[in-house]
């Protein structure tokens, strides 16, 4: 699933950062692209605003007319979009078309498509993957609320097994409880699942700052990259 | 240069997640600035003109790869030889070009 609900305001002109278009095409369809490389992944779910749906659904068939996406309506919260997207992957789950969850930050383009295999057979094998760019090895349960977030650079896509995904979150619902990222619920609702800390990779970034779309934009183009910093008002005339 | 378009990033100069106006020169990212602070980060021209010409190579469908090689050679040569009927938009591609060249 690549969420691309979460970040943002609804308010005024503003384009949602995963819409802007990066080296010839948008960002997220950059992200998908990484999981194009490997056919044993799919079905792919994006999850996106309500008044984003037409827009998502055109870019798609734009720049990525063969890939078989489905986009669903996220909720208000990271937890509320995840389980918008399990819900609609749940046939698949339940029929065992889909036995690992791969939950991706549609705002990181640049993952690769070896950083997507590499997590899903750490899921498979441990129950759940979590990239860092730690050393690898399985974390400690303790420590893992410490290490959540980006602070301590733990990146997307994070895997875990479809099944244990569902149960975790099915309690999270019951309990009332919204948990930061994924991590956070299978932590506390699935407390039998390992997961297990893979390499991340230096260039996985999540566009956050404005010089992530350069430094973004000349490793998609493969090109040169330099920027400069100006002062307030520099940009005037050019 | 082509009408800017509007995103919430962080700034790191006033460290605030606020609207970035983001203006592009054909396809590539000229300039952001913090509608905040005015920060601003741009390319450093001479590698925006690099990518600009990889870029233009993929746009322009005729003699593509030759046209960018002696771009790259001599740009401002390039610019004023530029075979306009190679272009289905000249007009734009030169007010493009002459953007990145001019007064850098
Ligand atoms: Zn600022």
């Amino acid at each position: 699933m690549l969420l691309a609900a979460g970040t943002g305001s609804r308010t005024g002109h503003r384009t949602n950062k995963v819409f802007l278009p990066l080296a010839g095409r948008r960002v997220f369809v950059w992200t998908l692209d990484a999981t194009a490389a490997d056919p044993a992944i799919g079905p792919v779910v994006l999850v996106v605003r309500a008044d984003e749906v037409e827009a998502a659904r055109a870019v798609l068939a734009r720049e990525a007319p063969r890939r078989d996406v489905r986009v669903v309506v996220g909720g208000a919260s990271r937890h509320a979009s995840e389980w918008a997207a399990v819900q609609e992957l749940l046939p698949s789950i339940e029929q065992g078309e889909v036995d690992v969850v791969l939950i991706h930050d549609a705002a990181r383009p640049l993952s690769g498509p070896g950083l997507f295999r590499d997590v899903a057979a750490a899921a498979r094998q441990h129950g759940g993957a979590v990239p860092g760019r730690r050393q690898p090895g399985l974390l400690h349960r303790d420590g893992l609320a410490v290490r959540a977030g980006e602070a301590v650079g733990v990146q997307t896509p994070q895997g875990f097994t479809a099944r244990e995904l569902v149960a975790a979150y099915r309690a999270a619902a019951d309990a009332g409880f919204e948990g930061s990222d994924t991590a956070a619920s299978i932590e506390r609702f699935a407390p039998q699942v390992r997961i297990c800390n893979v390499p991340g990779s230096s260039t996985n970034i999540k566009i956050t700052y404005a010089e992530d779309l350069f430094l973004a934009e000349a490793l998609l183009a493969r090109s040169s990259f330099d920027v400069r910093r100006l002062g307030p008002g520099a940009a005037g005339g050019s | 240069m082509e009408e800017p378009e509007y995103a919430d990033l962080t700034c790191t100069a006033c460290g605030r997640t606020a609207e970035h106006e983001l203006r592009h020169v054909g396809r590539l990212l000229a300039t952001t600035t913090c509608t905040a602070c005015g920060h601003v980060v741009e390319v450093v021209p001479r590698s925006m003109l690099t990518g600009y010409l990889h870029d233009l190579e993929h746009r322009v469908t005729s003699k593509p790869v030759r046209m960018a090689r002696r771009a790259r050679r001599d740009p401002l040569r390039f610019v004023r030889e530029l075979p306009g009927a190679l272009l289905r938009q000249p007009g734009k591609l030169l007010d493009e070009l002459g953007t990145l060249i001019r007064g850098r």
